[in-house]
């Protein structure tokens, strides 16, 4: 069956989401310059905006590896804008086990999908393992650059060893939700117009 | 002069900057070597005759590094200090990778990209993946463009200021229209033979020449120096 691999189609398809969602990334980024706080709050801000293009994105995956790409990409996007290398095995971790989850539910099942969804939004966390990996020399780096005391010592209140598990937690949870929003969401513009 | 580089150099300059990017630099030799690594995409874009950009960066790039030099300590307060010194800070740590990374973008084009690929044996899942989101940047920054035009027509400024109603009115016609592209995308490469089983032949011969050489060994050297002095000087 030829239909088990994937097409060209379904490249493409991975591209333009993957970039929807780095826009949304970018777009949420810019505003943690204000405050160390909201950097923390990436975990509730980005799953509920990104949901709305990842569950578009979960209409259209039908076959394993779709959401693995996807993870690939974005780890090497992370590295290119200069997130790191620590996040990688994080974000294509969560990746493959997003598609496995979404694949014994044949892509179909909405509990699954939600499941998934939930998974794959740890990758926001792989954003924070520059901090609280490296927290010392990351410390020191951005104290040298410029930034203030005071936004160090928030940046560091809010993220470290401890809080990592509950934002990893926020993540899921709110990956979760998000994927219920963004279903609502799917179905109030797209199913409307037949898009999906 | 124009300087054509192998994209697989200009890969390899991305890697590399990317990598330094991440230390921070401690002395003045090593802010030195730095701004000289910010400086060769600079001139690489001068080259292909892309000065309008070229300037716009150095003269970004240079200002944050002024600033951050002379007027920003530790003690710094205030919102607007706080400000300055965060987009300061973000500007020169960032600028390098920002720089490469733009002129890569726009001096490569997709074809070139997608044969290097292939030379290096990346499945072709990443490879057209990647060229898809390389290529879709600048389609979204237009269409985005495009929406808002559509709502400024239709008398919507920022849906009531609505954070939500907001978000809905930019996202969802972006998403139909990159939809629809990306449907049209598909179409356009299958006829052009993408995803075939055959081994596809490509118009662009790729091969290292002087320039790539010189480079490569710069940018190794660059890497070279900053760990060695990040793990070996102590």
């Amino acid at each position: 069956m030829n239909d088990k691999k994937l097409k060209v189609k379904d490249f493409i398809t991975v591209g333009i989401f993957t970039a929807i969602l780095f826009v949304v990334e970018f777009a949420c980024g810019m505003l943690g310059f204000f405050h160390p706080y909201i950097v923390a709050s990436y975990v509730i801000m980005i799953p509920l905006v990104g949901c709305i293009p990842m569950m578009l994105f979960y209409t259209k995956v039908e076959k394993f590896g779709m959401i693995t790409i996807m993870s690939v990409l974005m780890a090497i996007i992370m590295f290119v804008t200069g997130m790191g290398y620590l996040g990688a095995p994080l974000i294509i971790g969560a990746g493959v086990l997003a598609d496995l989850i979404a694949m014994s539910g044949k892509y179909k099942s909405f509990k699954k999908t939600v499941l998934s969804n939930g998974v794959f939004s740890l990758w926001i966390c792989a954003n924070y393992f520059p901090v609280v990996i490296t927290a010392k020399s990351y410390r020191e780096g951005l104290l040298e650059s410029g930034y203030s005391q005071e936004y160090c010592d928030n940046l560091f209140r809010a993220i470290n060893f401890k809080t990592i598990g509950v934002l990893l937690i926020l993540c899921f949870v709110f990956g979760c939700v998000g994927a219920f929003l963004g279903k609502a969401v799917v179905k109030k513009h797209f199913e409307k117009a037949g898009i999906v | 002069m124009k300087i054509k580089l192998d994209p697989r150099t200009k890969l390899y300059m991305i890697f590399i900057v990317s990598a330094v990017v991440m230390m921070s630099a401690t002395t003045p030799f090593l802010w030195a070597v730095r701004i000289l690594m910010t400086v060769i995409p600079i001139i690489l874009l001068m080259c292909n005759k892309r000065y309008a950009s070229a300037i716009r960066f150095l003269f970004l790039y240079a200002v944050a590094l002024v600033l951050t030099f002379t007027c920003i300590t530790e003690d710094s307060k205030g919102i607007f200090m706080a400000f300055l010194v965060g987009y300061c800070a973000i500007i020169v740590q960032f600028a390098p990778a920002m720089i490469t990374a733009w002129y890569v973008v726009k001096t490569t084009k997709i074809d070139e990209f997608v044969s290097s690929m292939q030379k290096m044996h990346v499945p072709d899942g990443i490879t057209i993946s990647l060229a898809v989101v390389m290529r879709f940047f600048p389609t979204i920054k237009e269409e985005y463009a495009a929406i808002s035009d559509a709502m400024k027509m239709r008398g919507i400024r920022f849906g009531g200021g609505n954070a939500v109603k907001m978000m809905e009115f930019r996202m969802i016609p972006l998403l139909f229209s990159c939809v629809n592209i990306g449907d049209e995308l598909s179409a356009a490469a299958v006829t052009r033979g993408l995803g075939g089983k055959v081994k596809r032949s490509s118009i662009v011969d790729l091969k290292f020449k002087v320039q790539d050489y010189l480079l490569i060994i710069a940018f190794t050297a660059v890497l070279a120096v900053f760990i060695y002095n990040k793990y070996f000087m102590k």
